[in-house]
């Protein structure tokens, strides 16, 4: 007996799989799944390879094929990638919206109908947190924070792509600084995006380790060229070569938004090779600033040093000059009472002397002939001779006798 | 050969150590001058460091890729 055999085509079936699809799956689904394959075509179209891989991250439970019509992928890759600042690209886990499409000739297909970058950035954040926690209870986390930025920090190795816009920023901007300062730069060659960024950084890190004692700073620079593709830059091995080094790192990797390891291990982190740049500058300005404070302060502390003393001096000479005029006008005052003295002693000497002389005056009055003349005595002169005694007179001499008020010619005639 | 030169960090302490000591005020007048004189070199020296780019340490850079 022979069963009537119901027998399709290929065709036919793969017709009903895809009604029954069509049925049982009708709408749109969000999906979690890693990214294997990005393949953009000439088309504009992308095909995509999507995986899920179980708890121990080994073995893969789940592969489908998805596509991205070019209408989409135009507006979802720039959209992707201006929100998480990362490449739209194998490797990174993603949340999209897609549709169940079956095909006759290609089966199972999803079709991409939109995306959430905040699952990309919470998986990436995760990871990042992941490699932080590593290198903090290896207890190297906060290692390059610790060093200190020199005061005079002009010795700047730089690793950054030799052809990139933000090398030469960075270089212009420390040559032409508004203060004059003289930089040392030198730059070591690295790749910065891609997936040999993590070795060709740690390789510019080691050459510039030999040399450390050339240097004050790194300076890790990746300016220009799109945002995207920080991946590089989370990665536990280069974080911990740059948690460890022995110079201080500035990183200026160029991005807006998300913190990568590096710059949360690095000693200082700015968002742009200028700013990196502004940075020392500014270093330098400070310690120029303290300088001039310390110069400021000597010369303010001579000066007041030197105003003192000459205040000092000037005290000196006004008491000098006050004392000089006090004893003078204290000899002054007793040259006056010397002189004063002397005035007086002289006048009464004077005074003394004065009536000496009128005595004198009196006594001779008091004996001038004419004096005794007056009270009542007489001179006899004989030929105008006085006559002193009789002896000198004869009888018969003429003689003349004069009184105070005259005189009268006589004859002697008897003796 | 010749006396390492002072390096920045250790002219700006001898500097502060300078303006403590006249800070102090019981410096002589002679004294003062010889520390003016040292102060105004080690100032110099510092805005050397920092202003004048240093020819040898410029070439020693340029020359590490020969190596």
């Amino acid at each position: 007996m022979t069963e009537a055999r119901e027998i399709f085509s290929l065709f036919e079936l793969n017709q009903a799989v895809r009604e029954a699809v069509k049925l049982q799956l009708p709408n749109r689904y969000w999906i979690r799944a890693e990214l294997s394959e990005v393949h953009p075509n000439r088309n504009g179209h992308c095909y995509l390879e999507f995986i899920e891989k179980d708890d121990s991250n080994r073995q893969i439970i789940a592969k489908s094929r998805g596509i991205i019509f070019a209408n989409t992928f135009v507006l979802l890759k720039s959209y992707f990638e201006e929100q998480t600042g990362t490449a739209f690209t194998a490797g990174i886990k993603v949340l999209v919206s897609v549709s169940v499409d079956f095909s006759e000739v290609y089966s199972i297909s999803l079709r991409v109908w939109d995306i959430d970058p905040n699952f990309t950035l919470g998986d990436m954040a995760r990871k990042r947190a992941e490699i932080i926690r590593r290198l903090e209870q290896e207890g190297v986390l906060n290692l390059n924070k610790e060093l200190e930025i020199p005061s005079v920090c002009q010795r700047i190795a730089v690793i950054s792509s030799a052809t990139a816009a933000g090398y030469g920023d960075f270089c212009n901007q420390l040559e032409n600084n508004a203060y004059g300062f003289v930089f040392y730069t030198k730059l070591f060659p690295s790749i910065m995006q891609g997936e040999r960024t993590e070795a060709s950084i740690i390789e510019a890190l080691e050459k510039i380790y030999v040399h450390a004692d050339l240097f004050d700073v790194v300076v890790l620079i990746r300016g220009g060229g799109a945002t995207s593709d920080l991946n590089s830059f989370d990665s536990y091995l280069l974080a911990a070569n740059c948690a460890q080094f022995p110079l201080p790192i500035i990183s200026g990797i160029g991005h807006e938004r998300d913190e990568t390891v590096i710059d949360h291990v690095a000693h200082t982190r700015v968002k742009t090779p200028t700013a990196a740049a502004a940075l020392l500058i500014e270093q330098q300005a400070r310690t120029l600033g303290e300088l001039e404070f310390l110069q400021r302060g000597i010369a303010h502390r001579i000066q007041s040093l030197q105003q003192q003393r000459h205040a000092l001096f000037e005290n000196i000479c006004q008491r000098l000059i006050f004392i000089a005029n006090f004893k003078t006008k204290t000899m002054l005052s007793n040259l006056e009472t010397i002189r004063t003295s002397f005035a007086v002693a002289v006048s009464r000497f004077s005074t003394g002397k004065k009536h000496e002389l009128s005595m004198m005056e009196q006594y001779i009055q008091l004996v001038s002939p004419q004096n005794i003349l007056k009270k009542g005595y007489a001179l006899v002169l004989k030929n105008n001779k006085i006559v002193k005694s009789v002896n000198g007179i004869q009888v018969g001499d003429d003689l003349q006798v004069r009184m105070a008020d005259g005189s009268v010619d006589v004859k002697s005639i008897k003796k | 050969m010749a006396k390492k030169e002072k390096s920045y960090n250790e002219s700006v302490v001898e500097l502060k150590s300078i303006l403590a000591r006249i800070e102090k005020e019981e410096m002589d007048v002679d004294d003062l001058s010889a520390e003016v004189k040292k102060a105004s070199e080690l100032i110099a020296l510092c805005r050397g460091k920092l202003f004048k780019a240093d020819e040898e340490l410029k070439n020693v850079l340029k020359d590490l890729e020969h190596e």
